[in-house]
């Protein structure tokens, strides 16, 4: 489904990404890991177009998705969930769902999907007119997840959901995410929480300084070296 | 005593509504852009003077100076937008650029290039017609209104409600439609703007435009009441929009109505109170107090905000 090719990003002299190649397959929960300063978040904003690679390629369902604009990119079908979340905050949680599906005309569609969202993530429905801003940290981030899905995407880019969430709040984040893939939507996701994102993913590849280091599939990798030096045996920053 | 008190409460508020109709550029300019246009006054004074040309050089009916004031605020406009932030908007990554003093450090570079152009503005003004007092259309009416023991002047009655009903407009829109929603999401949160698809560089040009073309508008509007034009009107358009649009909280279109009345009423009494002097001194007195209080601070009323109806 996406195939990403030597791919390579700099900011300004400093290159964040130095050539990475890997694929996410359909009806996949496809998992990204590494180290803070890996290049995780700039592999996927460089993939959602706002920035720009230097060369390599990546390609979406065969189509080159490098030189276009993030609204063609949307259009393709890919959208993502950004890191922070970055919800609207002076914007109502139901504008914020209107905004993401900004590139959709059928106003009788957008309604129907707003409502769904809702059935989904109950919460947000108790605060369709609240300002997004004055959610907290789990609500902004189901609600980012939201106005991704408002888009309809075919393959959804989640750059570290769990991040600044308490435990509870994250399982839910999960079992979101779990949900989702079971009803047929791909995911590729960049996760710090290995341990949660090794049991929702197929396929996982990690990433430490800018290229692919190692790639696996969870079962049988669980306790592989490679992974525990490079990872799972670091304590995470409080 | 009554009436004196009511008649001098109206003229304030109609003179709010030339600071309303002044102030409604700049704070869709800011509110749009997160970006404060110095050049705003002088782009409506040029655009005024291109107007007053027209108009005693060529002997140009007022219909085409009207449009020719708006048309060449838009040009001027975009000129200023190429040259002072056009160059500065563009985002590396979320959050990522340099700050100055707890400040995006592009915002310092806008504002202080702004402040150029509004010197070379003024300069090429005073260079196309160099006296001092430069005949403008005039549209001003003679006679007065008598609403029971108040007088109110028909042509200021007009440039007020012309206010209001811009404010309206645009407040509705931007709260209403489908482009007013993403040019508020834009103002927001630019990158989850791009994320969301919206086309953020095109919104921006365009919010530019219509402020200028705002700015036009209340050129010609202001200046036909006058009936002539000074160089120190650009001066006069920032400095009271930019009151009008801060008392009403910046990047607020209703806000910006409220302010803009507020302005007028509290002048008109400190000019009757203590002379013309007492009324430039509550023009200060006020953005003061408006910045030094900390009253509106909430979500809404944020004093320095995105763009919101």
């Amino acid at each position: 489904m996406l195939e990403i090719n030597d791919l390579a990003t700099a900011y300004g002299k400093i290159e964040a990404l130095k050539g990475v190649s890997l694929s996410a397959r359909a009806g996949e929960v496809t998992c990204l890991l590494g180290p803070n300063g890996a290049g995780k978040s700039t592999l996927m904003l460089s993939l959602a177009g706002i920035l720009k690679p230097q060369r390599g390629s990546m390609k979406f369902e065969g189509e080159e998705l490098v030189g276009k604009s993030p609204a063609q990119i949307v259009e393709r079908g890919m959208a993502l969930v950004p890191e922070n979340r970055l919800v609207f905050p002076a914007l109502t949680v139901r504008e914020n769902l209107m905004a993401g599906a900004y590139k959709r005309r059928d106003m009788g569609g957008i309604r129907n999907d707003i409502e769904a969202m809702f059935g989904r993530f109950p919460r947000l429905k108790e605060r369709t007119d609240q300002l997004a801003g004055t959610l907290s940290g789990g609500e902004q981030q189901m609600l980012a997840v939201a106005r991704a899905l408002m888009s309809r995407p075919r393959l959804l880019l989640m750059d570290e959901p769990s991040v600044g969430l308490a435990p509870l709040v994250v399982a839910e984040i999960f079992s979101i995410i779990r949900q989702l893939h079971s009803e047929g939507v791909s995911i590729f996701l960049v996760e710090q929480n290995a341990h949660m994102a090794l049991k929702v993913a197929q396929h996982f590849y990690l990433m430490e300084q800018g290229r692919v280091s190692f790639s696996g599939n969870p079962g049988e990798l669980a306790d592989d070296d490679v992974i525990q030096r490079a990872y799972l045996g670091q304590k995470r920053a409080a | 005593m009554v009436i004196d008190f009511l008649q001098i409460t109206v003229d304030g508020l109609l003179d709010g509504g030339a600071y309303a109709i002044v102030g409604l550029g700049l704070s869709l300019t800011f509110g749009g852009l997160r970006r404060l246009n110095l050049a705003y006054g002088a782009t409506a004074m040029l655009a005024a003077y291109l107007g007053a040309w027209l108009h005693g050089q060529m002997q140009a009916p007022v219909w085409l100076v009207a449009l020719a004031v708006v048309a060449c605020a838009i040009v001027i406009g975009w000129y200023v937008e190429r040259l002072c932030f056009a160059g500065t908007r563009d985002e590396v990554a979320p959050s990522r650029g340099a700050p100055i003093a707890g400040v995006d450090g592009r915002e310092v570079v806008a504002l202080a290039s702004s402040f150029a152009i509004w010197m070379q503005l003024e300069q090429v003004a005073v260079n196309l017609l160099p006296r001092h007092l430069n005949p403008f259309p005039s549209l001003a009416a003679s006679g007065e209104w008598a609403l029971g023991p108040l007088m109110v002047r028909p042509d200021r009655l007009l440039v007020a409600l012309l206010a209001a009903g811009l404010v309206f407009a645009l407040a509705m829109w931007l709260e209403r439609s489908r482009t007013g929603l993403a040019w508020r999401a834009t103002a927001d949160q630019r990158t989850a703007a791009h994320l969301s698809g919206m086309p953020v560089a095109r919104q921006q040009t365009w919010a530019f435009a219509v402020a200028c073309a705002l700015s036009g508008v209340a050129a010609f509007a202001v200046l036909s009441i006058d009936g002539q034009v000074t160089p120190m009107f650009g001066m006069w358009v920032l400095l009271k929009g930019l009151v009008a649009a801060m008392l009403g909280g910046l990047g607020s279109v209703r806000g910006v109505l409220w302010g803009g009345l507020l302005l007028g009423v509290v002048e008109a009494h400190a000019q009757s109170l203590f002379g013309a002097s007492g009324r430039e001194f509550s023009t200060y007195a006020l953005l003061f107090l408006v910045l030094v209080v900390p009253w509106r601070r909430g979500e809404r009323g944020a004093l320095f905000g995105g763009l919101r109806a």
